[in-house]
């Protein structure tokens, strides 16, 4: 005969009810958080992937932050550029106007001293600053990209600007140095910007017919300057695209991210929800069906 | 004539009120701990006729020849084989489980990747000061966390080395009751209700014995235990009227080994043993944890040496200490991060070295070695938690089989209530019948 010992109903019937009532907390757990883990052990696995995940998600926000740097880097240059360039055209506009046999000494010299004031202004926009206030064209310098040298404009930065991660293992040249702006080659030998404008503007206030053929002489330079400019513009452009490109897959990423990781760690309410409602009828069942077996005892019957 | 009705009744009617006292006490035991189910045995008294008086009627009633105890002891060997395996779990579970906790609630891995983020933020611009302070901030943070972690594990380890000390003294105080046991036994007669409760003090000090450690037990014929701790090989603990002493002793990563009476001895199973295996990979963890924050400081201040920092001096360490205990930030101001290679001027926005630091930081990979460190503790959790739990069905199925032989039924205690009553109620009438036929004799002549 088998002895149904009163002791183990007891064991049995409270390890039961205790494993259910367990089972049915976690579930509520995870519909409380929305996680499927509340601690790695959980499922060691997925917790690792999560981790990396999150951690991919901490240096995007950095790569983010870095390509936005940059953009607005290469948006002043870009700007610097074309104020550059408009610069150049005036210039060009009254070398023609100087050219002019008709006009007379005084007029030229009047255009020799607008051309040098303009010469002062691109001295100003080669030195202008980024948004961290450092030096926008002079490379890695700490000081200013040109320096006033008697009388001659010198580059005094460094040739090299360092490039910026912007993730996936990409960077970007967030800029341009002086020379690859203002450096050109002529027929005439290589040339910078600040020497052909110099030059004019003395030969114009010197007057005489020297004046008048520096002006139409200075028009194969200014052209070359140009050309210079706008294929710098070309390349900055080229450069915001690739940022926007990069920012898009950026973007892109972070989608999938997201979605892998609530793939991955996420609980799925529908399921785990009914999960709990099945889990709660057993727990209820159990209940009462103890309850009513540990009433059947025969010393109810004793009278 | 041999037999007397009125005593037959008598010794039958004390037999029955016996089978009611050990009912009675069956009742009341019903949720003792460790008690087993006493039943009675009631043998018939007679003796045969002398010479010449075969064809006597020689009866004598009944006696209690015996209060037996149910308990089956290859069922209580399998209680206490399956309960020890439990406890090693359960004590190796909880160390693992609060490692786990140690490295992951002190937050050291996401301080990792804050750390490699404001190095990448820096790169945006090396000379930036408020960049520069960033990356100091960071670093303390990132040697605190160790530090966290470092400290957390000590408490690890400082809590199970305690609980496993307490474990040895109730060991040497269970080993000391089982020798009182022993000789009580000895003294004690067969088959008395004395000797049952003594069994079921042994059998009850053997179960908690094998809670700390494997144990092997010889049984006397008079009910005396040798146990002997341990496996390979197993010290002798426990023998007769004398009990050895158990003892623990701490190297100096931090684990335990125990000796009986100084011979080492191996626990086997039990919470000794479980404390030994969470000590030990205790040990290992922290051996790698410490490897990752040396790795990391030396990384970061190798490369601090090859650059130049943003007055253009040589660069210095960013962190002192080589454990994860001792590391911590020796840099005050953010402007000594040599982010510009050797030879660059003061004030240069060359990020070289800063990228040259990044490339051996991404070469060692703390975070990743620090997420493979986590995997393999959290995994080993969730394997010892499937282990744990099998281990827990088969302890407590044991327990039920053990309960089920030895445990008391109340319905079958009612009805034995209810049998020995009548018994006792019939022995009453059967020497009622005796009165009555001496009555009947004393009024023959009247």
């Amino acid at each position: 005969m088998i002895n149904l010992s009163t002791g183990a109903f007891y064991e049995r019937g409270t390890r039961q009810i205790g494993s259910l009532r367990a089972q049915a907390e976690s579930l509520q757990q995870q519909i409380g958080t929305g996680e499927r883990l509340e601690r790695s052990s959980d499922d060691p696995v997925a917790a690792a992937r999560l981790r990396m995940i999150s951690r991919n998600e901490r240096i995007a926000t950095v790569d983010t932050r870095n390509s936005q740097l940059a953009e607005a880097d290469l948006s002043l240059t870009d700007r610097t550029l074309s104020s550059v360039a408009d610069l150049v055209v005036r210039v060009r506009e009254l070398a023609v106007q100087a050219s002019n046999a008709t006009l007379s000494d005084d007029q030229r010299a009047a255009i020799g001293v607008e051309v040098a004031s303009l010469r002062e202004n691109l001295v100003l926009l080669a030195n202008s600053r980024n948004i961290a206030g450092h030096s926008l064209l002079g490379g890695q310098t700490a000081g200013a990209a040109y320096a006033d040298n008697g009388g001659v404009i010198q580059f005094v930065g460094t040739t090299e600007v360092t490039p910026l991660e912007i993730g996936e293992g990409q960077s970007v040249v967030p800029g341009l140095t002086g020379p690859e702006i203002f450096q050109f080659d002529t027929a005439n030998g290589s040339k910078d910007l600040f020497t052909v404008l110099g030059d004019l503007a003395t030969a114009l206030k010197a007057g005489g017919q020297g004046g008048a053929d520096a002006g139409a002489a200075s028009l194969v330079d200014l052209d070359a300057g140009l050309e210079k400019v706008t294929t710098a513009q070309t390349v900055v452009g080229a450069r915001l695209n690739w940022i926007d490109l990069m920012s898009e897959r950026r973007e892109a990423n972070a989608e999938r991210v997201a979605d892998e990781r609530s793939n991955v760690g996420g609980a799925d309410i529908a399921v785990t929800m009914s999960r709990l409602q099945e889990t709660l009828t057993v727990l209820e069942a159990t209940q009462a069906s103890f309850v009513r077996l540990a009433n059947l005892s025969l010393f109810s019957m004793l009278r | 004539m041999a037999s007397d009705l009125l005593s037959i009744a008598a010794s039958g009617a004390r037999a029955a009120r016996g089978a009611l006292d050990v009912t009675a006490q069956n009742i009341a035991n019903a949720s003792s701990d460790g008690y087993v189910r006493r039943s009675l045995r009631i043998e018939e008294v007679s003796a045969s006729g002398g010479a010449g008086r075969i064809g006597d009627i020689s009866l004598s009633g009944a006696r209690i020849a015996e209060i037996r105890r149910n308990a089956d002891s290859f069922l209580q060997g399998e209680v206490r084989r399956t309960s020890g395996d439990l406890q090693r779990a359960n004590t190796e579970l909880v160390g693992l489980r609060n490692m786990e906790s140690a490295l992951e609630q002190s937050g050291v891995f996401t301080a990792i990747v804050e750390f490699e983020a404001v190095l990448q933020q820096l790169a945006g611009d090396p000379i930036d000061p408020s960049r520069r302070a960033a990356v100091v901030a960071e670093a303390d943070t990132l040697a605190n966390k160790f530090n966290i972690t470092a400290s957390g594990f000590d408490s690890v380890g400082a809590g199970l080395r305690f609980e496993a000390e307490a474990q040895v003294s109730n060991a040497n105080i269970v080993g000391a009751e089982l020798a009182r046991v022993n000789l009580r036994l000895t003294r004690a007669g067969v088959g008395s209700s004395d000797r049952a409760a003594l069994l079921d003090q042994r059998d009850q000090l053997l179960e908690r014995l094998a809670g700390f450690s494997s144990i092997t037990t010889t049984f006397a014929s008079d009910g005396t235990v040798a146990v002997s701790l341990g496996s390979n090989p197993a010290r002798s603990f426990v023998q007769g009227g004398a009990a050895s002493t158990l003892s623990s002793a701490t190297a100096a990563d931090g684990t335990l080994s125990f000796a009986v009476d100084g011979q080492a001895v191996t626990p086997g199973s039990g919470a000794l043993a479980g404390a030994s295996l969470a000590l030990t990979e205790l040990a290992s963890v922290r051996g790698r944890l410490d490897t990752i924050a040396a790795g990391l400081a030396d990384a970061v201040n190798n490369a601090q040496a090859a650059g130049v920092a943003l007055d253009g001096s040589q660069g210095q360490p960013l962190f002192a200490g080589s454990t994860a205990g001792t590391l911590r930030v020796a840099m005050t101001d953010g402007r000594g991060l040599a982010t510009a290679p050797a030879g660059a001027a003061a004030g240069s926005r060359d990020d070289a070295n800063l990228n040259a630091l990044r490339k051996s930081l991404a070469g060692i990979d703390p975070a990743q070695q620090l997420s493979g460190l986590l995997f393999d503790v959290s995994s080993k959790v969730a394997g010892r938690n499937v282990t744990q739990s099998a281990l827990e069905t088969i302890a407590s199925s044991a327990r039920v089989s053990l309960e089920q032989q030895s445990g008391v039924d109340l319905d079958a205690e009612a009805a034995n209530l209810i049998r020995f009553q009548q018994a006792f109620q019939a022995s009453g009438r059967a020497m009622q019948t005796a009165s009555d036929i001496f009555d009947t004799l004393l009024g023959i002549g009247r």
